[in-house]
């Protein structure tokens, strides 16, 4: 298959810029002083590590041991503990295991135990950990009187809330609001009707910038009643996303990647179908088959004429192929659906209106669905109700308004001017995690505890019964949700008991505490899960059908259309202050540190714009100015733009225009409006002239061969791909793709008799969400370098997710591939080390030992797979400062801290091998076949990645690395990578596959039955025209394959 | 004007290569053999907040090393006990003042710090004497369930009053068992004895718990570097 694929538009136009890169090994080399530090700062740094050097003398430093006076039953000193919690992100409750060292918890992961992540876990929970340990977040109360701010201790600000509640008492409340952030739990909700019942005037407002309000219209609208729909994707054939990003930031998102993951089995006989119908490209649509880029407005159209096509007795033919692609696409998707009654799912996203989520839940019931692929469950959670508190605060006002959580000030509509709105209460109090703008006009700002930090519950999607227990004592003055509750109503403020009582009135069996420190244990009460219902669908209008959606778009500038996206790294701007988050390249445009205006590339050269030009987004009179960063595959004439950057009180990493720091990209809420809080139509764009780099790490660490046609000609040997029709004639066509003359090593060939470390990674199951990327960065205290390093090329993560688009750019199809040492067995770097600081293990690690490393970066010049890394500056530097001390007990103390000059790169997390080694030899046991898991590989929803023995035929990985789709990236080079990657395979409606071509393009030679080694062929690249002495090679095989 | 060594200087330039050569020698040496391991480790002796002494507990008394450090055969670290350990006999008077029969020195003024950390909750700071670089990651348990004892790295610690470092602990220190460990391993239950003498031959007896317990030392890098 000759695919051209590209990383980025610029490699595709091969620019001057681009050239100069790809020929420098580090784009930007150690001689080129950092910028953005000073020469005067830059020598302070140096002076004070040689003085450091000088006075520590001949000894290490003098070590105290400070053991427990009594030590806690179970603990061992330096054994990690685990711990089964609940933390609520953004009113979504998530069943998680939390990892704790020392009394200090140091990793999140998902709960194995719980179905809605099997253990998996997304960035956002792996990031929420360095949260905890976030020296910005609120330490005291702070009381802001005649424009100044003053810390002050918890009794004053008790002594402040019960003057205030004691009249509240007399008035039954009148004139206090409450402004809370959505939550599920059921504690909260039981002091909440608590507080209504003492106070009956007090007014109760529920918000949240991300509540599902759209969703819950359409199942009322649908069936009368709020409803949650969960998903079997695994037994699904069809599965149709409308501007949804289902297995990404759906709340079931993990729950549903691995049951799509598991229904994607190209040896199963039926593999699942996935259409994707959206706006901007989310992550759901790396794993499409067919993908359509529709504006938001035309989507609703688009799903009308489906109902229209399925209501029809008409027998679906292909569209011609000079049609536009959407309505090949929309033809197939019809016959597909058709095909398949009761085996498939379509699912809306929230942006999408109301009316276009009832039609889905129309569609899925009339295609017998319900039931079958999709499980109805009841959705008790509270709606949101800040409209009602807009009316309530211009009409009333009040002597104190009380916001539990959340950031109105900066989250809620443009047009709803909330600071004026606060204004009009006598009192402000908020509290929450972080100070940020809300805290900023209001005269209290009150500390509110971690969620690991304290009791708590919460229900999870499935209407479970979650428990969160404290994992660690607060760490600031700060209190409990529940606990605050508590003290406002004057009663038991311990978060235990709260909890426990609310737990024995919800499950009677709870009243024993044999059963309640069960459920603490697990994490979640397991007889709760919610059961499925099965309301009455009622009559309803749906969207109008039209037409629009099949006509190529114009692109007008001032009637584009606007989108705004939940951003990957920041969501609604609570992760502004995670430098994990922030430097979290986003999974399709690669971009960190930013948002943009993320456009196609007809859209940008409609407007005459280009990457890195700042433009100015003007709708209905609000304006933002931000640089274009052209995406191919957006729907042709929108804007992407994603909400939650541009804070200006976030703290020290995300902006704080109080401490000088700016804020980090653009809030883009300023023209985002109550009416248009999805999308909006009449946007223009114009430039300002101004140019602004954007920290972009795609084409970063390029695998380059020479030429950059070969590159693109090549990306398909790296990323091999093929469609299901493809693999079922040729199962080994991924194997097959790249011929190379025979394979000798200069040096002897090393037999490894012991285990055999090895990784797999299933590029079908692949969605590119990048959890890889920051569980890693937890795991191996992989630290954060800022935007200006990252424009620099020195980002420092040791795994990336590279991603390939092929096709055109407006309707491309994409490919992701995550990328970490491949632990060579003929290692390249290692060949080069002047000091053996890279040394190979006897069980085929490529260990790295930190302290030989002089810093030559011999070896990173010689890695083809560029996944060394290389620590140009002290990054620590940062944490080593006095006020920034906390956040190092997020370290993981099982990985060495790398300083400055030394070359650091994915280790297999030796760590983990080496504790379970330990642990199995002093239990005289074997290690399990799939004992060990990398943080990689358990993040993973989609169970892409695997890794264990390959001496052992019954790991995972052994079975993967023998499977048919089996290859090694580059192993053409003979440097024997311990990592295979499984091709992708897709599964085109016939009516749009591609011919299916032979494995090897030789025309039907015969050569994909013969039995031969895969070193066999001794010849040409087929599309390059250069030919090889062609003498047959002896079979050499893989040490895999004697396996 | 010029000034010009006069000619019989000369025959002191030999003198001065000779010295300088030496002296460069003289100061290397000093240098190689004051960062030696040998000088700069054998021999860290610093002083306790408690003048807790292993002769009388470890020797006298024949306490196992494991009833203090009991984490020893299940973790990395071989736990300092916590100061409840040390007042399973040295408990001080309760509320009422009166002292169990069964507790040891009530009232010495040497364990008035372990009784105040028992009263306070406070931990009692002790020196680290064995202190080993921060990128090495040893692991006790893996080599006391293997049959290597507490005296192969720490000495005779039944015999010191005041514990010292008497090995290098340096990186040949741990390669030179690595890759022999035989005269070093013994059947398990004498790991902790450390006064035992073997009937036999070390390297026969340890060639067969070797064998017995599948020891198979390794000394690729990440065994102790992560």
């Amino acid at each position: 298959m000759s695919k051209t694929w590209y990383r980025s538009l610029r490699e595709l136009e091969n620019t001057a810029e681009f050239q100069e890169m790809l020929h420098r090994e580090f784009p930007e080399a150690a001689s080129e002083f950092p910028k953005g530090l000073s020469r005067r700062r830059w020598l302070q740094i140096m002076g004070s590590s040689l003085a450091l050097a000088g006075v520590s003398g001949c000894r290490f430093e003098a070590e105290t041991l400070a053991p427990f006076a009594t030590r806690p039953a179970n603990r061992i000193p330096g054994k990690t503990q685990q711990f089964n919690t609940t933390v609520e992100i953004a009113g979504q409750a998530r069943a998680l295991r939390a990892t704790s060292y020392d009394g200090r918890p140091i990793k999140l992961d998902g709960n194995p135990d719980h179905l809605s992540s099997g253990g998996a876990s997304d960035s956002y929970t792996q990031a929420t950990i360095l949260d905890l340990y976030d020296p910005d977040r609120g330490q005291t109360p702070i009381e802001s009187t005649g424009g100044s701010k003053f810390n002050r201790s918890w009794i004053e600000a008790d002594t402040f809330l019960t003057e205030q509640f004691s009249q509240f008492a007399g008035s039954k409340g009148d004139g206090l609001c409450v402004l809370a952030e959505s939550t599920s739990s059921p504690t909260a909700q039981r002091l909440k009707t608590a507080l209504q019942d003492k106070f009956p005037q007090m007014k109760w407002f529920d918000y949240s910038s991300l509540s599902p309000v759209n969703s819950r219209g359409g199942a009322t609208l649908a069936f009368g009643k709020p409803v949650r729909t969960e998903y079997d994707l695994e037994s699904a054939a069809v599965v149709v996303t409308i501007d949804s990003d289902l297995l990404g930031q759906h709340p079931e998102g993990l729950r549903n990647a691995r049951s799509f993951s598991r229904g994607r089995n190209p040896d199963s006989e039926q593999m699942t179908r996935l259409y994707a119908v959206e706006c901007e490209f989310t992550g759901t649509a790396v794993a499409a088959d067919h993908r359509v880029a529709l504006r938001p407005s035309q989507i609703a159209g688009f799903l009308a004429s489906v109902e229209q096509a399925l209501a029809s007795d008409e027998e679906t033919h292909a569209a011609d192929e000079s049609a536009p692609w959407s309505q090949q696409v929309f033809a197939a998707l019809v016959d597909d659906l058709k095909k398949h009654p009761g085996q498939s799912v379509i699912t809306v996203g929230e942006r999408q209106p109301v009316e276009v989520h009832a039609l889905a839940h129309r569609l899925n019931q009339q295609l017998g669905n319900i039931g079958k692929t999709i499980t109805l469950l009841p959705d008790e959670s509270s709606a949101d109700t800040f409209d009602e508190f807009v009316t309530h605060a211009e009409a009333n006002g009040g002597s104190m308004l009380l916001l539990l959580g959340g950031n109105p000030v900066y989250d809620s509509p443009a047009d709803v001017e909330v600071a004026d709105l606060m204004e009009k209460f006598e009192n402000r109090v908020h509290f929450a995690v972080y100070p940020n703008e809300t805290s900023a006009v209001c005269n209290w700002y009150l500390p509110m505890s971690h969620p690991l930090e304290c009791w708590s519950d919460a229900t999870l999607y499935d209407g479970t019964y979650g428990v969160a227990q404290p994992l660690i004592e607060p760490l600031f003055e700060s209190r409990s949700q529940i606990e605050f509750l508590a003290g406002l109503l004057g009663e038991e403020t311990d978060g235990l008991e709260l909890v426990r009582q609310t737990a024995r009135e919800l499950y009677p069996e709870l009243k024993s505490t044999r059963e309640w420190e069960r459920v603490v244990h697990n994490g979640f009460h397991a007889d709760s899960t919610a059961k499925p219902i099965t309301p009455e669908l009622q009559n309803f209008e749906g969207p109008a059908a039209s037409t629009e959606w099949q006509n190529p778009v114009e692109v007008t500038n001032g009637e584009l259309e606007v989108v705004f996206t939940t951003d990957s790294s920041v969501l609604d701007g609570r992760f502004a202050n995670n430098a994990w988050l922030q430097e979290l390249p986003h999974p399709l445009t690669k971009m960190t540190w930013s948002n943009a205006a993320i456009m196609s590339p007809k859209t940008a050269d409609a407007l005459g714009v280009k990457d890195d030009d700042v433009v100015r987004l003007e709708l209905d009179g609000r304006q933002i100015e931000l640089p274009v960063y052209v995406q191919p595959g957006q729907a042709t004439g929108s804007v992407a733009v994603a909400i939650g950057y541009g804070r200006t009180h976030a703290g020290l990493v995300g902006g704080d225009v109080e401490e000088g720091v700016a804020p980090v990209g653009v809030n883009a809420g300023v023209i985002r409006t109550a009416g248009n809080r999805y999308f909006a139509t009449g946007l223009k764009v114009s430039p300002t002239g101004r140019r602004e780099e954007l920290a972009v790490t795609q084409d970063h660490y390029a695998i380059d061969k020479v030429g950059l046609e070969e590159i693109h000609g090549r990306v398909g040997d790296l990323v091999r791909e093929g469609t299901l029709d493809e693999y079922r004639e040729h199962p080994e066509f991924a194997e097959h793709r790249v011929h190379h003359p025979p394979l000798e090593s200069l040096w002897t060939e090393v037999s490894y008799d012991g285990h055999a470390w090895g990784m797999a990674i299933d590029l079908n199951k692949c969605i590119g969400c990048n959890a890889c990327v920051v569980a890693c960065q937890s795991e191996n205290n992989v630290p954060v370098v800022g935007p200006d390093q990252v424009r620099a090329s020195r980002e420092m993560h040791w795994m990336k997710v590279d991603r390939y688009f092929t096709g055109d750019t407006e309707e491309p199809e994409v490919a992701t591939q995550p990328v970490t040492c491949q632990h060579c067995e003929n290692a390249p770097c290692e060949q080069v080390c002047p000091v053996a600081a890279t040394v190979h293990s006897n069980e085929g690690l490529n260990d790295m030992a930190y302290n030989r490393c002089i810093g030559t970066r011999y070896c990173g010049n010689n890695c083809p797979y560029k996944v060394r890394r290389f620590n140009f500056l002290d990054y620590r530097d940062e944490m080593e400062a006095a006020n920034r001390e906390l956040m190092n007990l997020v370290l993981n103390p099982e990985v060495t801290v790398r300083s400055r000059g030394v070359m650091e790169k994915c280790t297999y997390c030796v760590q983990r091998i080496q504790n379970t080694r330990i642990e199995a030899k002093n239990e005289r046991r074997p290690i399990g076949p799939n004992e060990i898991q990398t943080a990689c590989q358990q993040v993973c929803a989609s169970e892409a990645i695997v890794f264990g023995d390959l001496n052992n035929p019954e790991s995972d990985v052994a079975k993967a690395h023998a499977d048919a789709r089996a290859y090694g990236l580059l192993a053409e080079l003979n440097v024997k990578p311990r990592t295979k990657y499984l091709a992708r395979i897709r599964n085109p409606h016939p009516w749009l596959a591609p011919p299916v071509e032979s494995a090897h393009g030789h025309g039907g030679d015969g050569h994909g039955e013969e039995a031969h080694g895969e070193h066999a062929h001794a010849d040409e690249r087929h599309d390059a025209e250069v030919s090889h002495n062609s003498v047959p090679a002896p079979t050499q095989e893989l040490r895999e394959e004697q396996v | 004007m010029r000034f010009n060594f006069p000619t019989w200087t000369n025959r002191f330039v030999p003198v001065l290569i000779v010295t300088i050569l030496g002296g460069a020698a003289y100061v290397g040496a000093v240098v190689f053999a004051a960062t030696d391991p040998q000088t700069l480790n054998i021999g860290h002796k610093p002083t306790q907040p408690v003048p807790f002494s292993h002769k009388t507990h470890a020797g006298r008394l024949k306490m196992d090393c494991r009833y203090c450090h009991n984490t020893v055969d299940k973790a990395a670290f071989a736990a300092i006990p916590p100061t409840a350990t040390c007042s399973n006999c040295h408990t001080g008077a309760d509320a009422n003042g009166s002292v169990s029969v069964s507790a040891v020195h009530s009232d010495s003024p040497n364990l008035a710090l372990v009784r105040q950390s028992q009263a306070t909750g406070e931990p009692i700071d002790w020196m680290k004497v064995h202190d080993l670089p921060d990128y090495v990651y040893f692991d006790h348990s893996a080599h006391v369930n293997s049959g290597v004892s507490c005296v192969s790295c720490h000495g005779r610690v039944d015999r010191m009053d005041v514990v010292e470092q008497v090995k290098t602990l340096s990186m040949t220190f741990c390669l030179d068992c690595h890759r022999n460990p035989d005269p070093h391993l013994r059947p398990l239950e004498h790991v902790t004895d450390l006064a035992w003498v073997p009937d036999e031959e070390p390297e026969v007896i340890g060639g067969r718990i070797r064998e017995e317990l599948n020891i198979n030392p390794r000394t690729n890098c990440s065994t102790c570097h992560r």
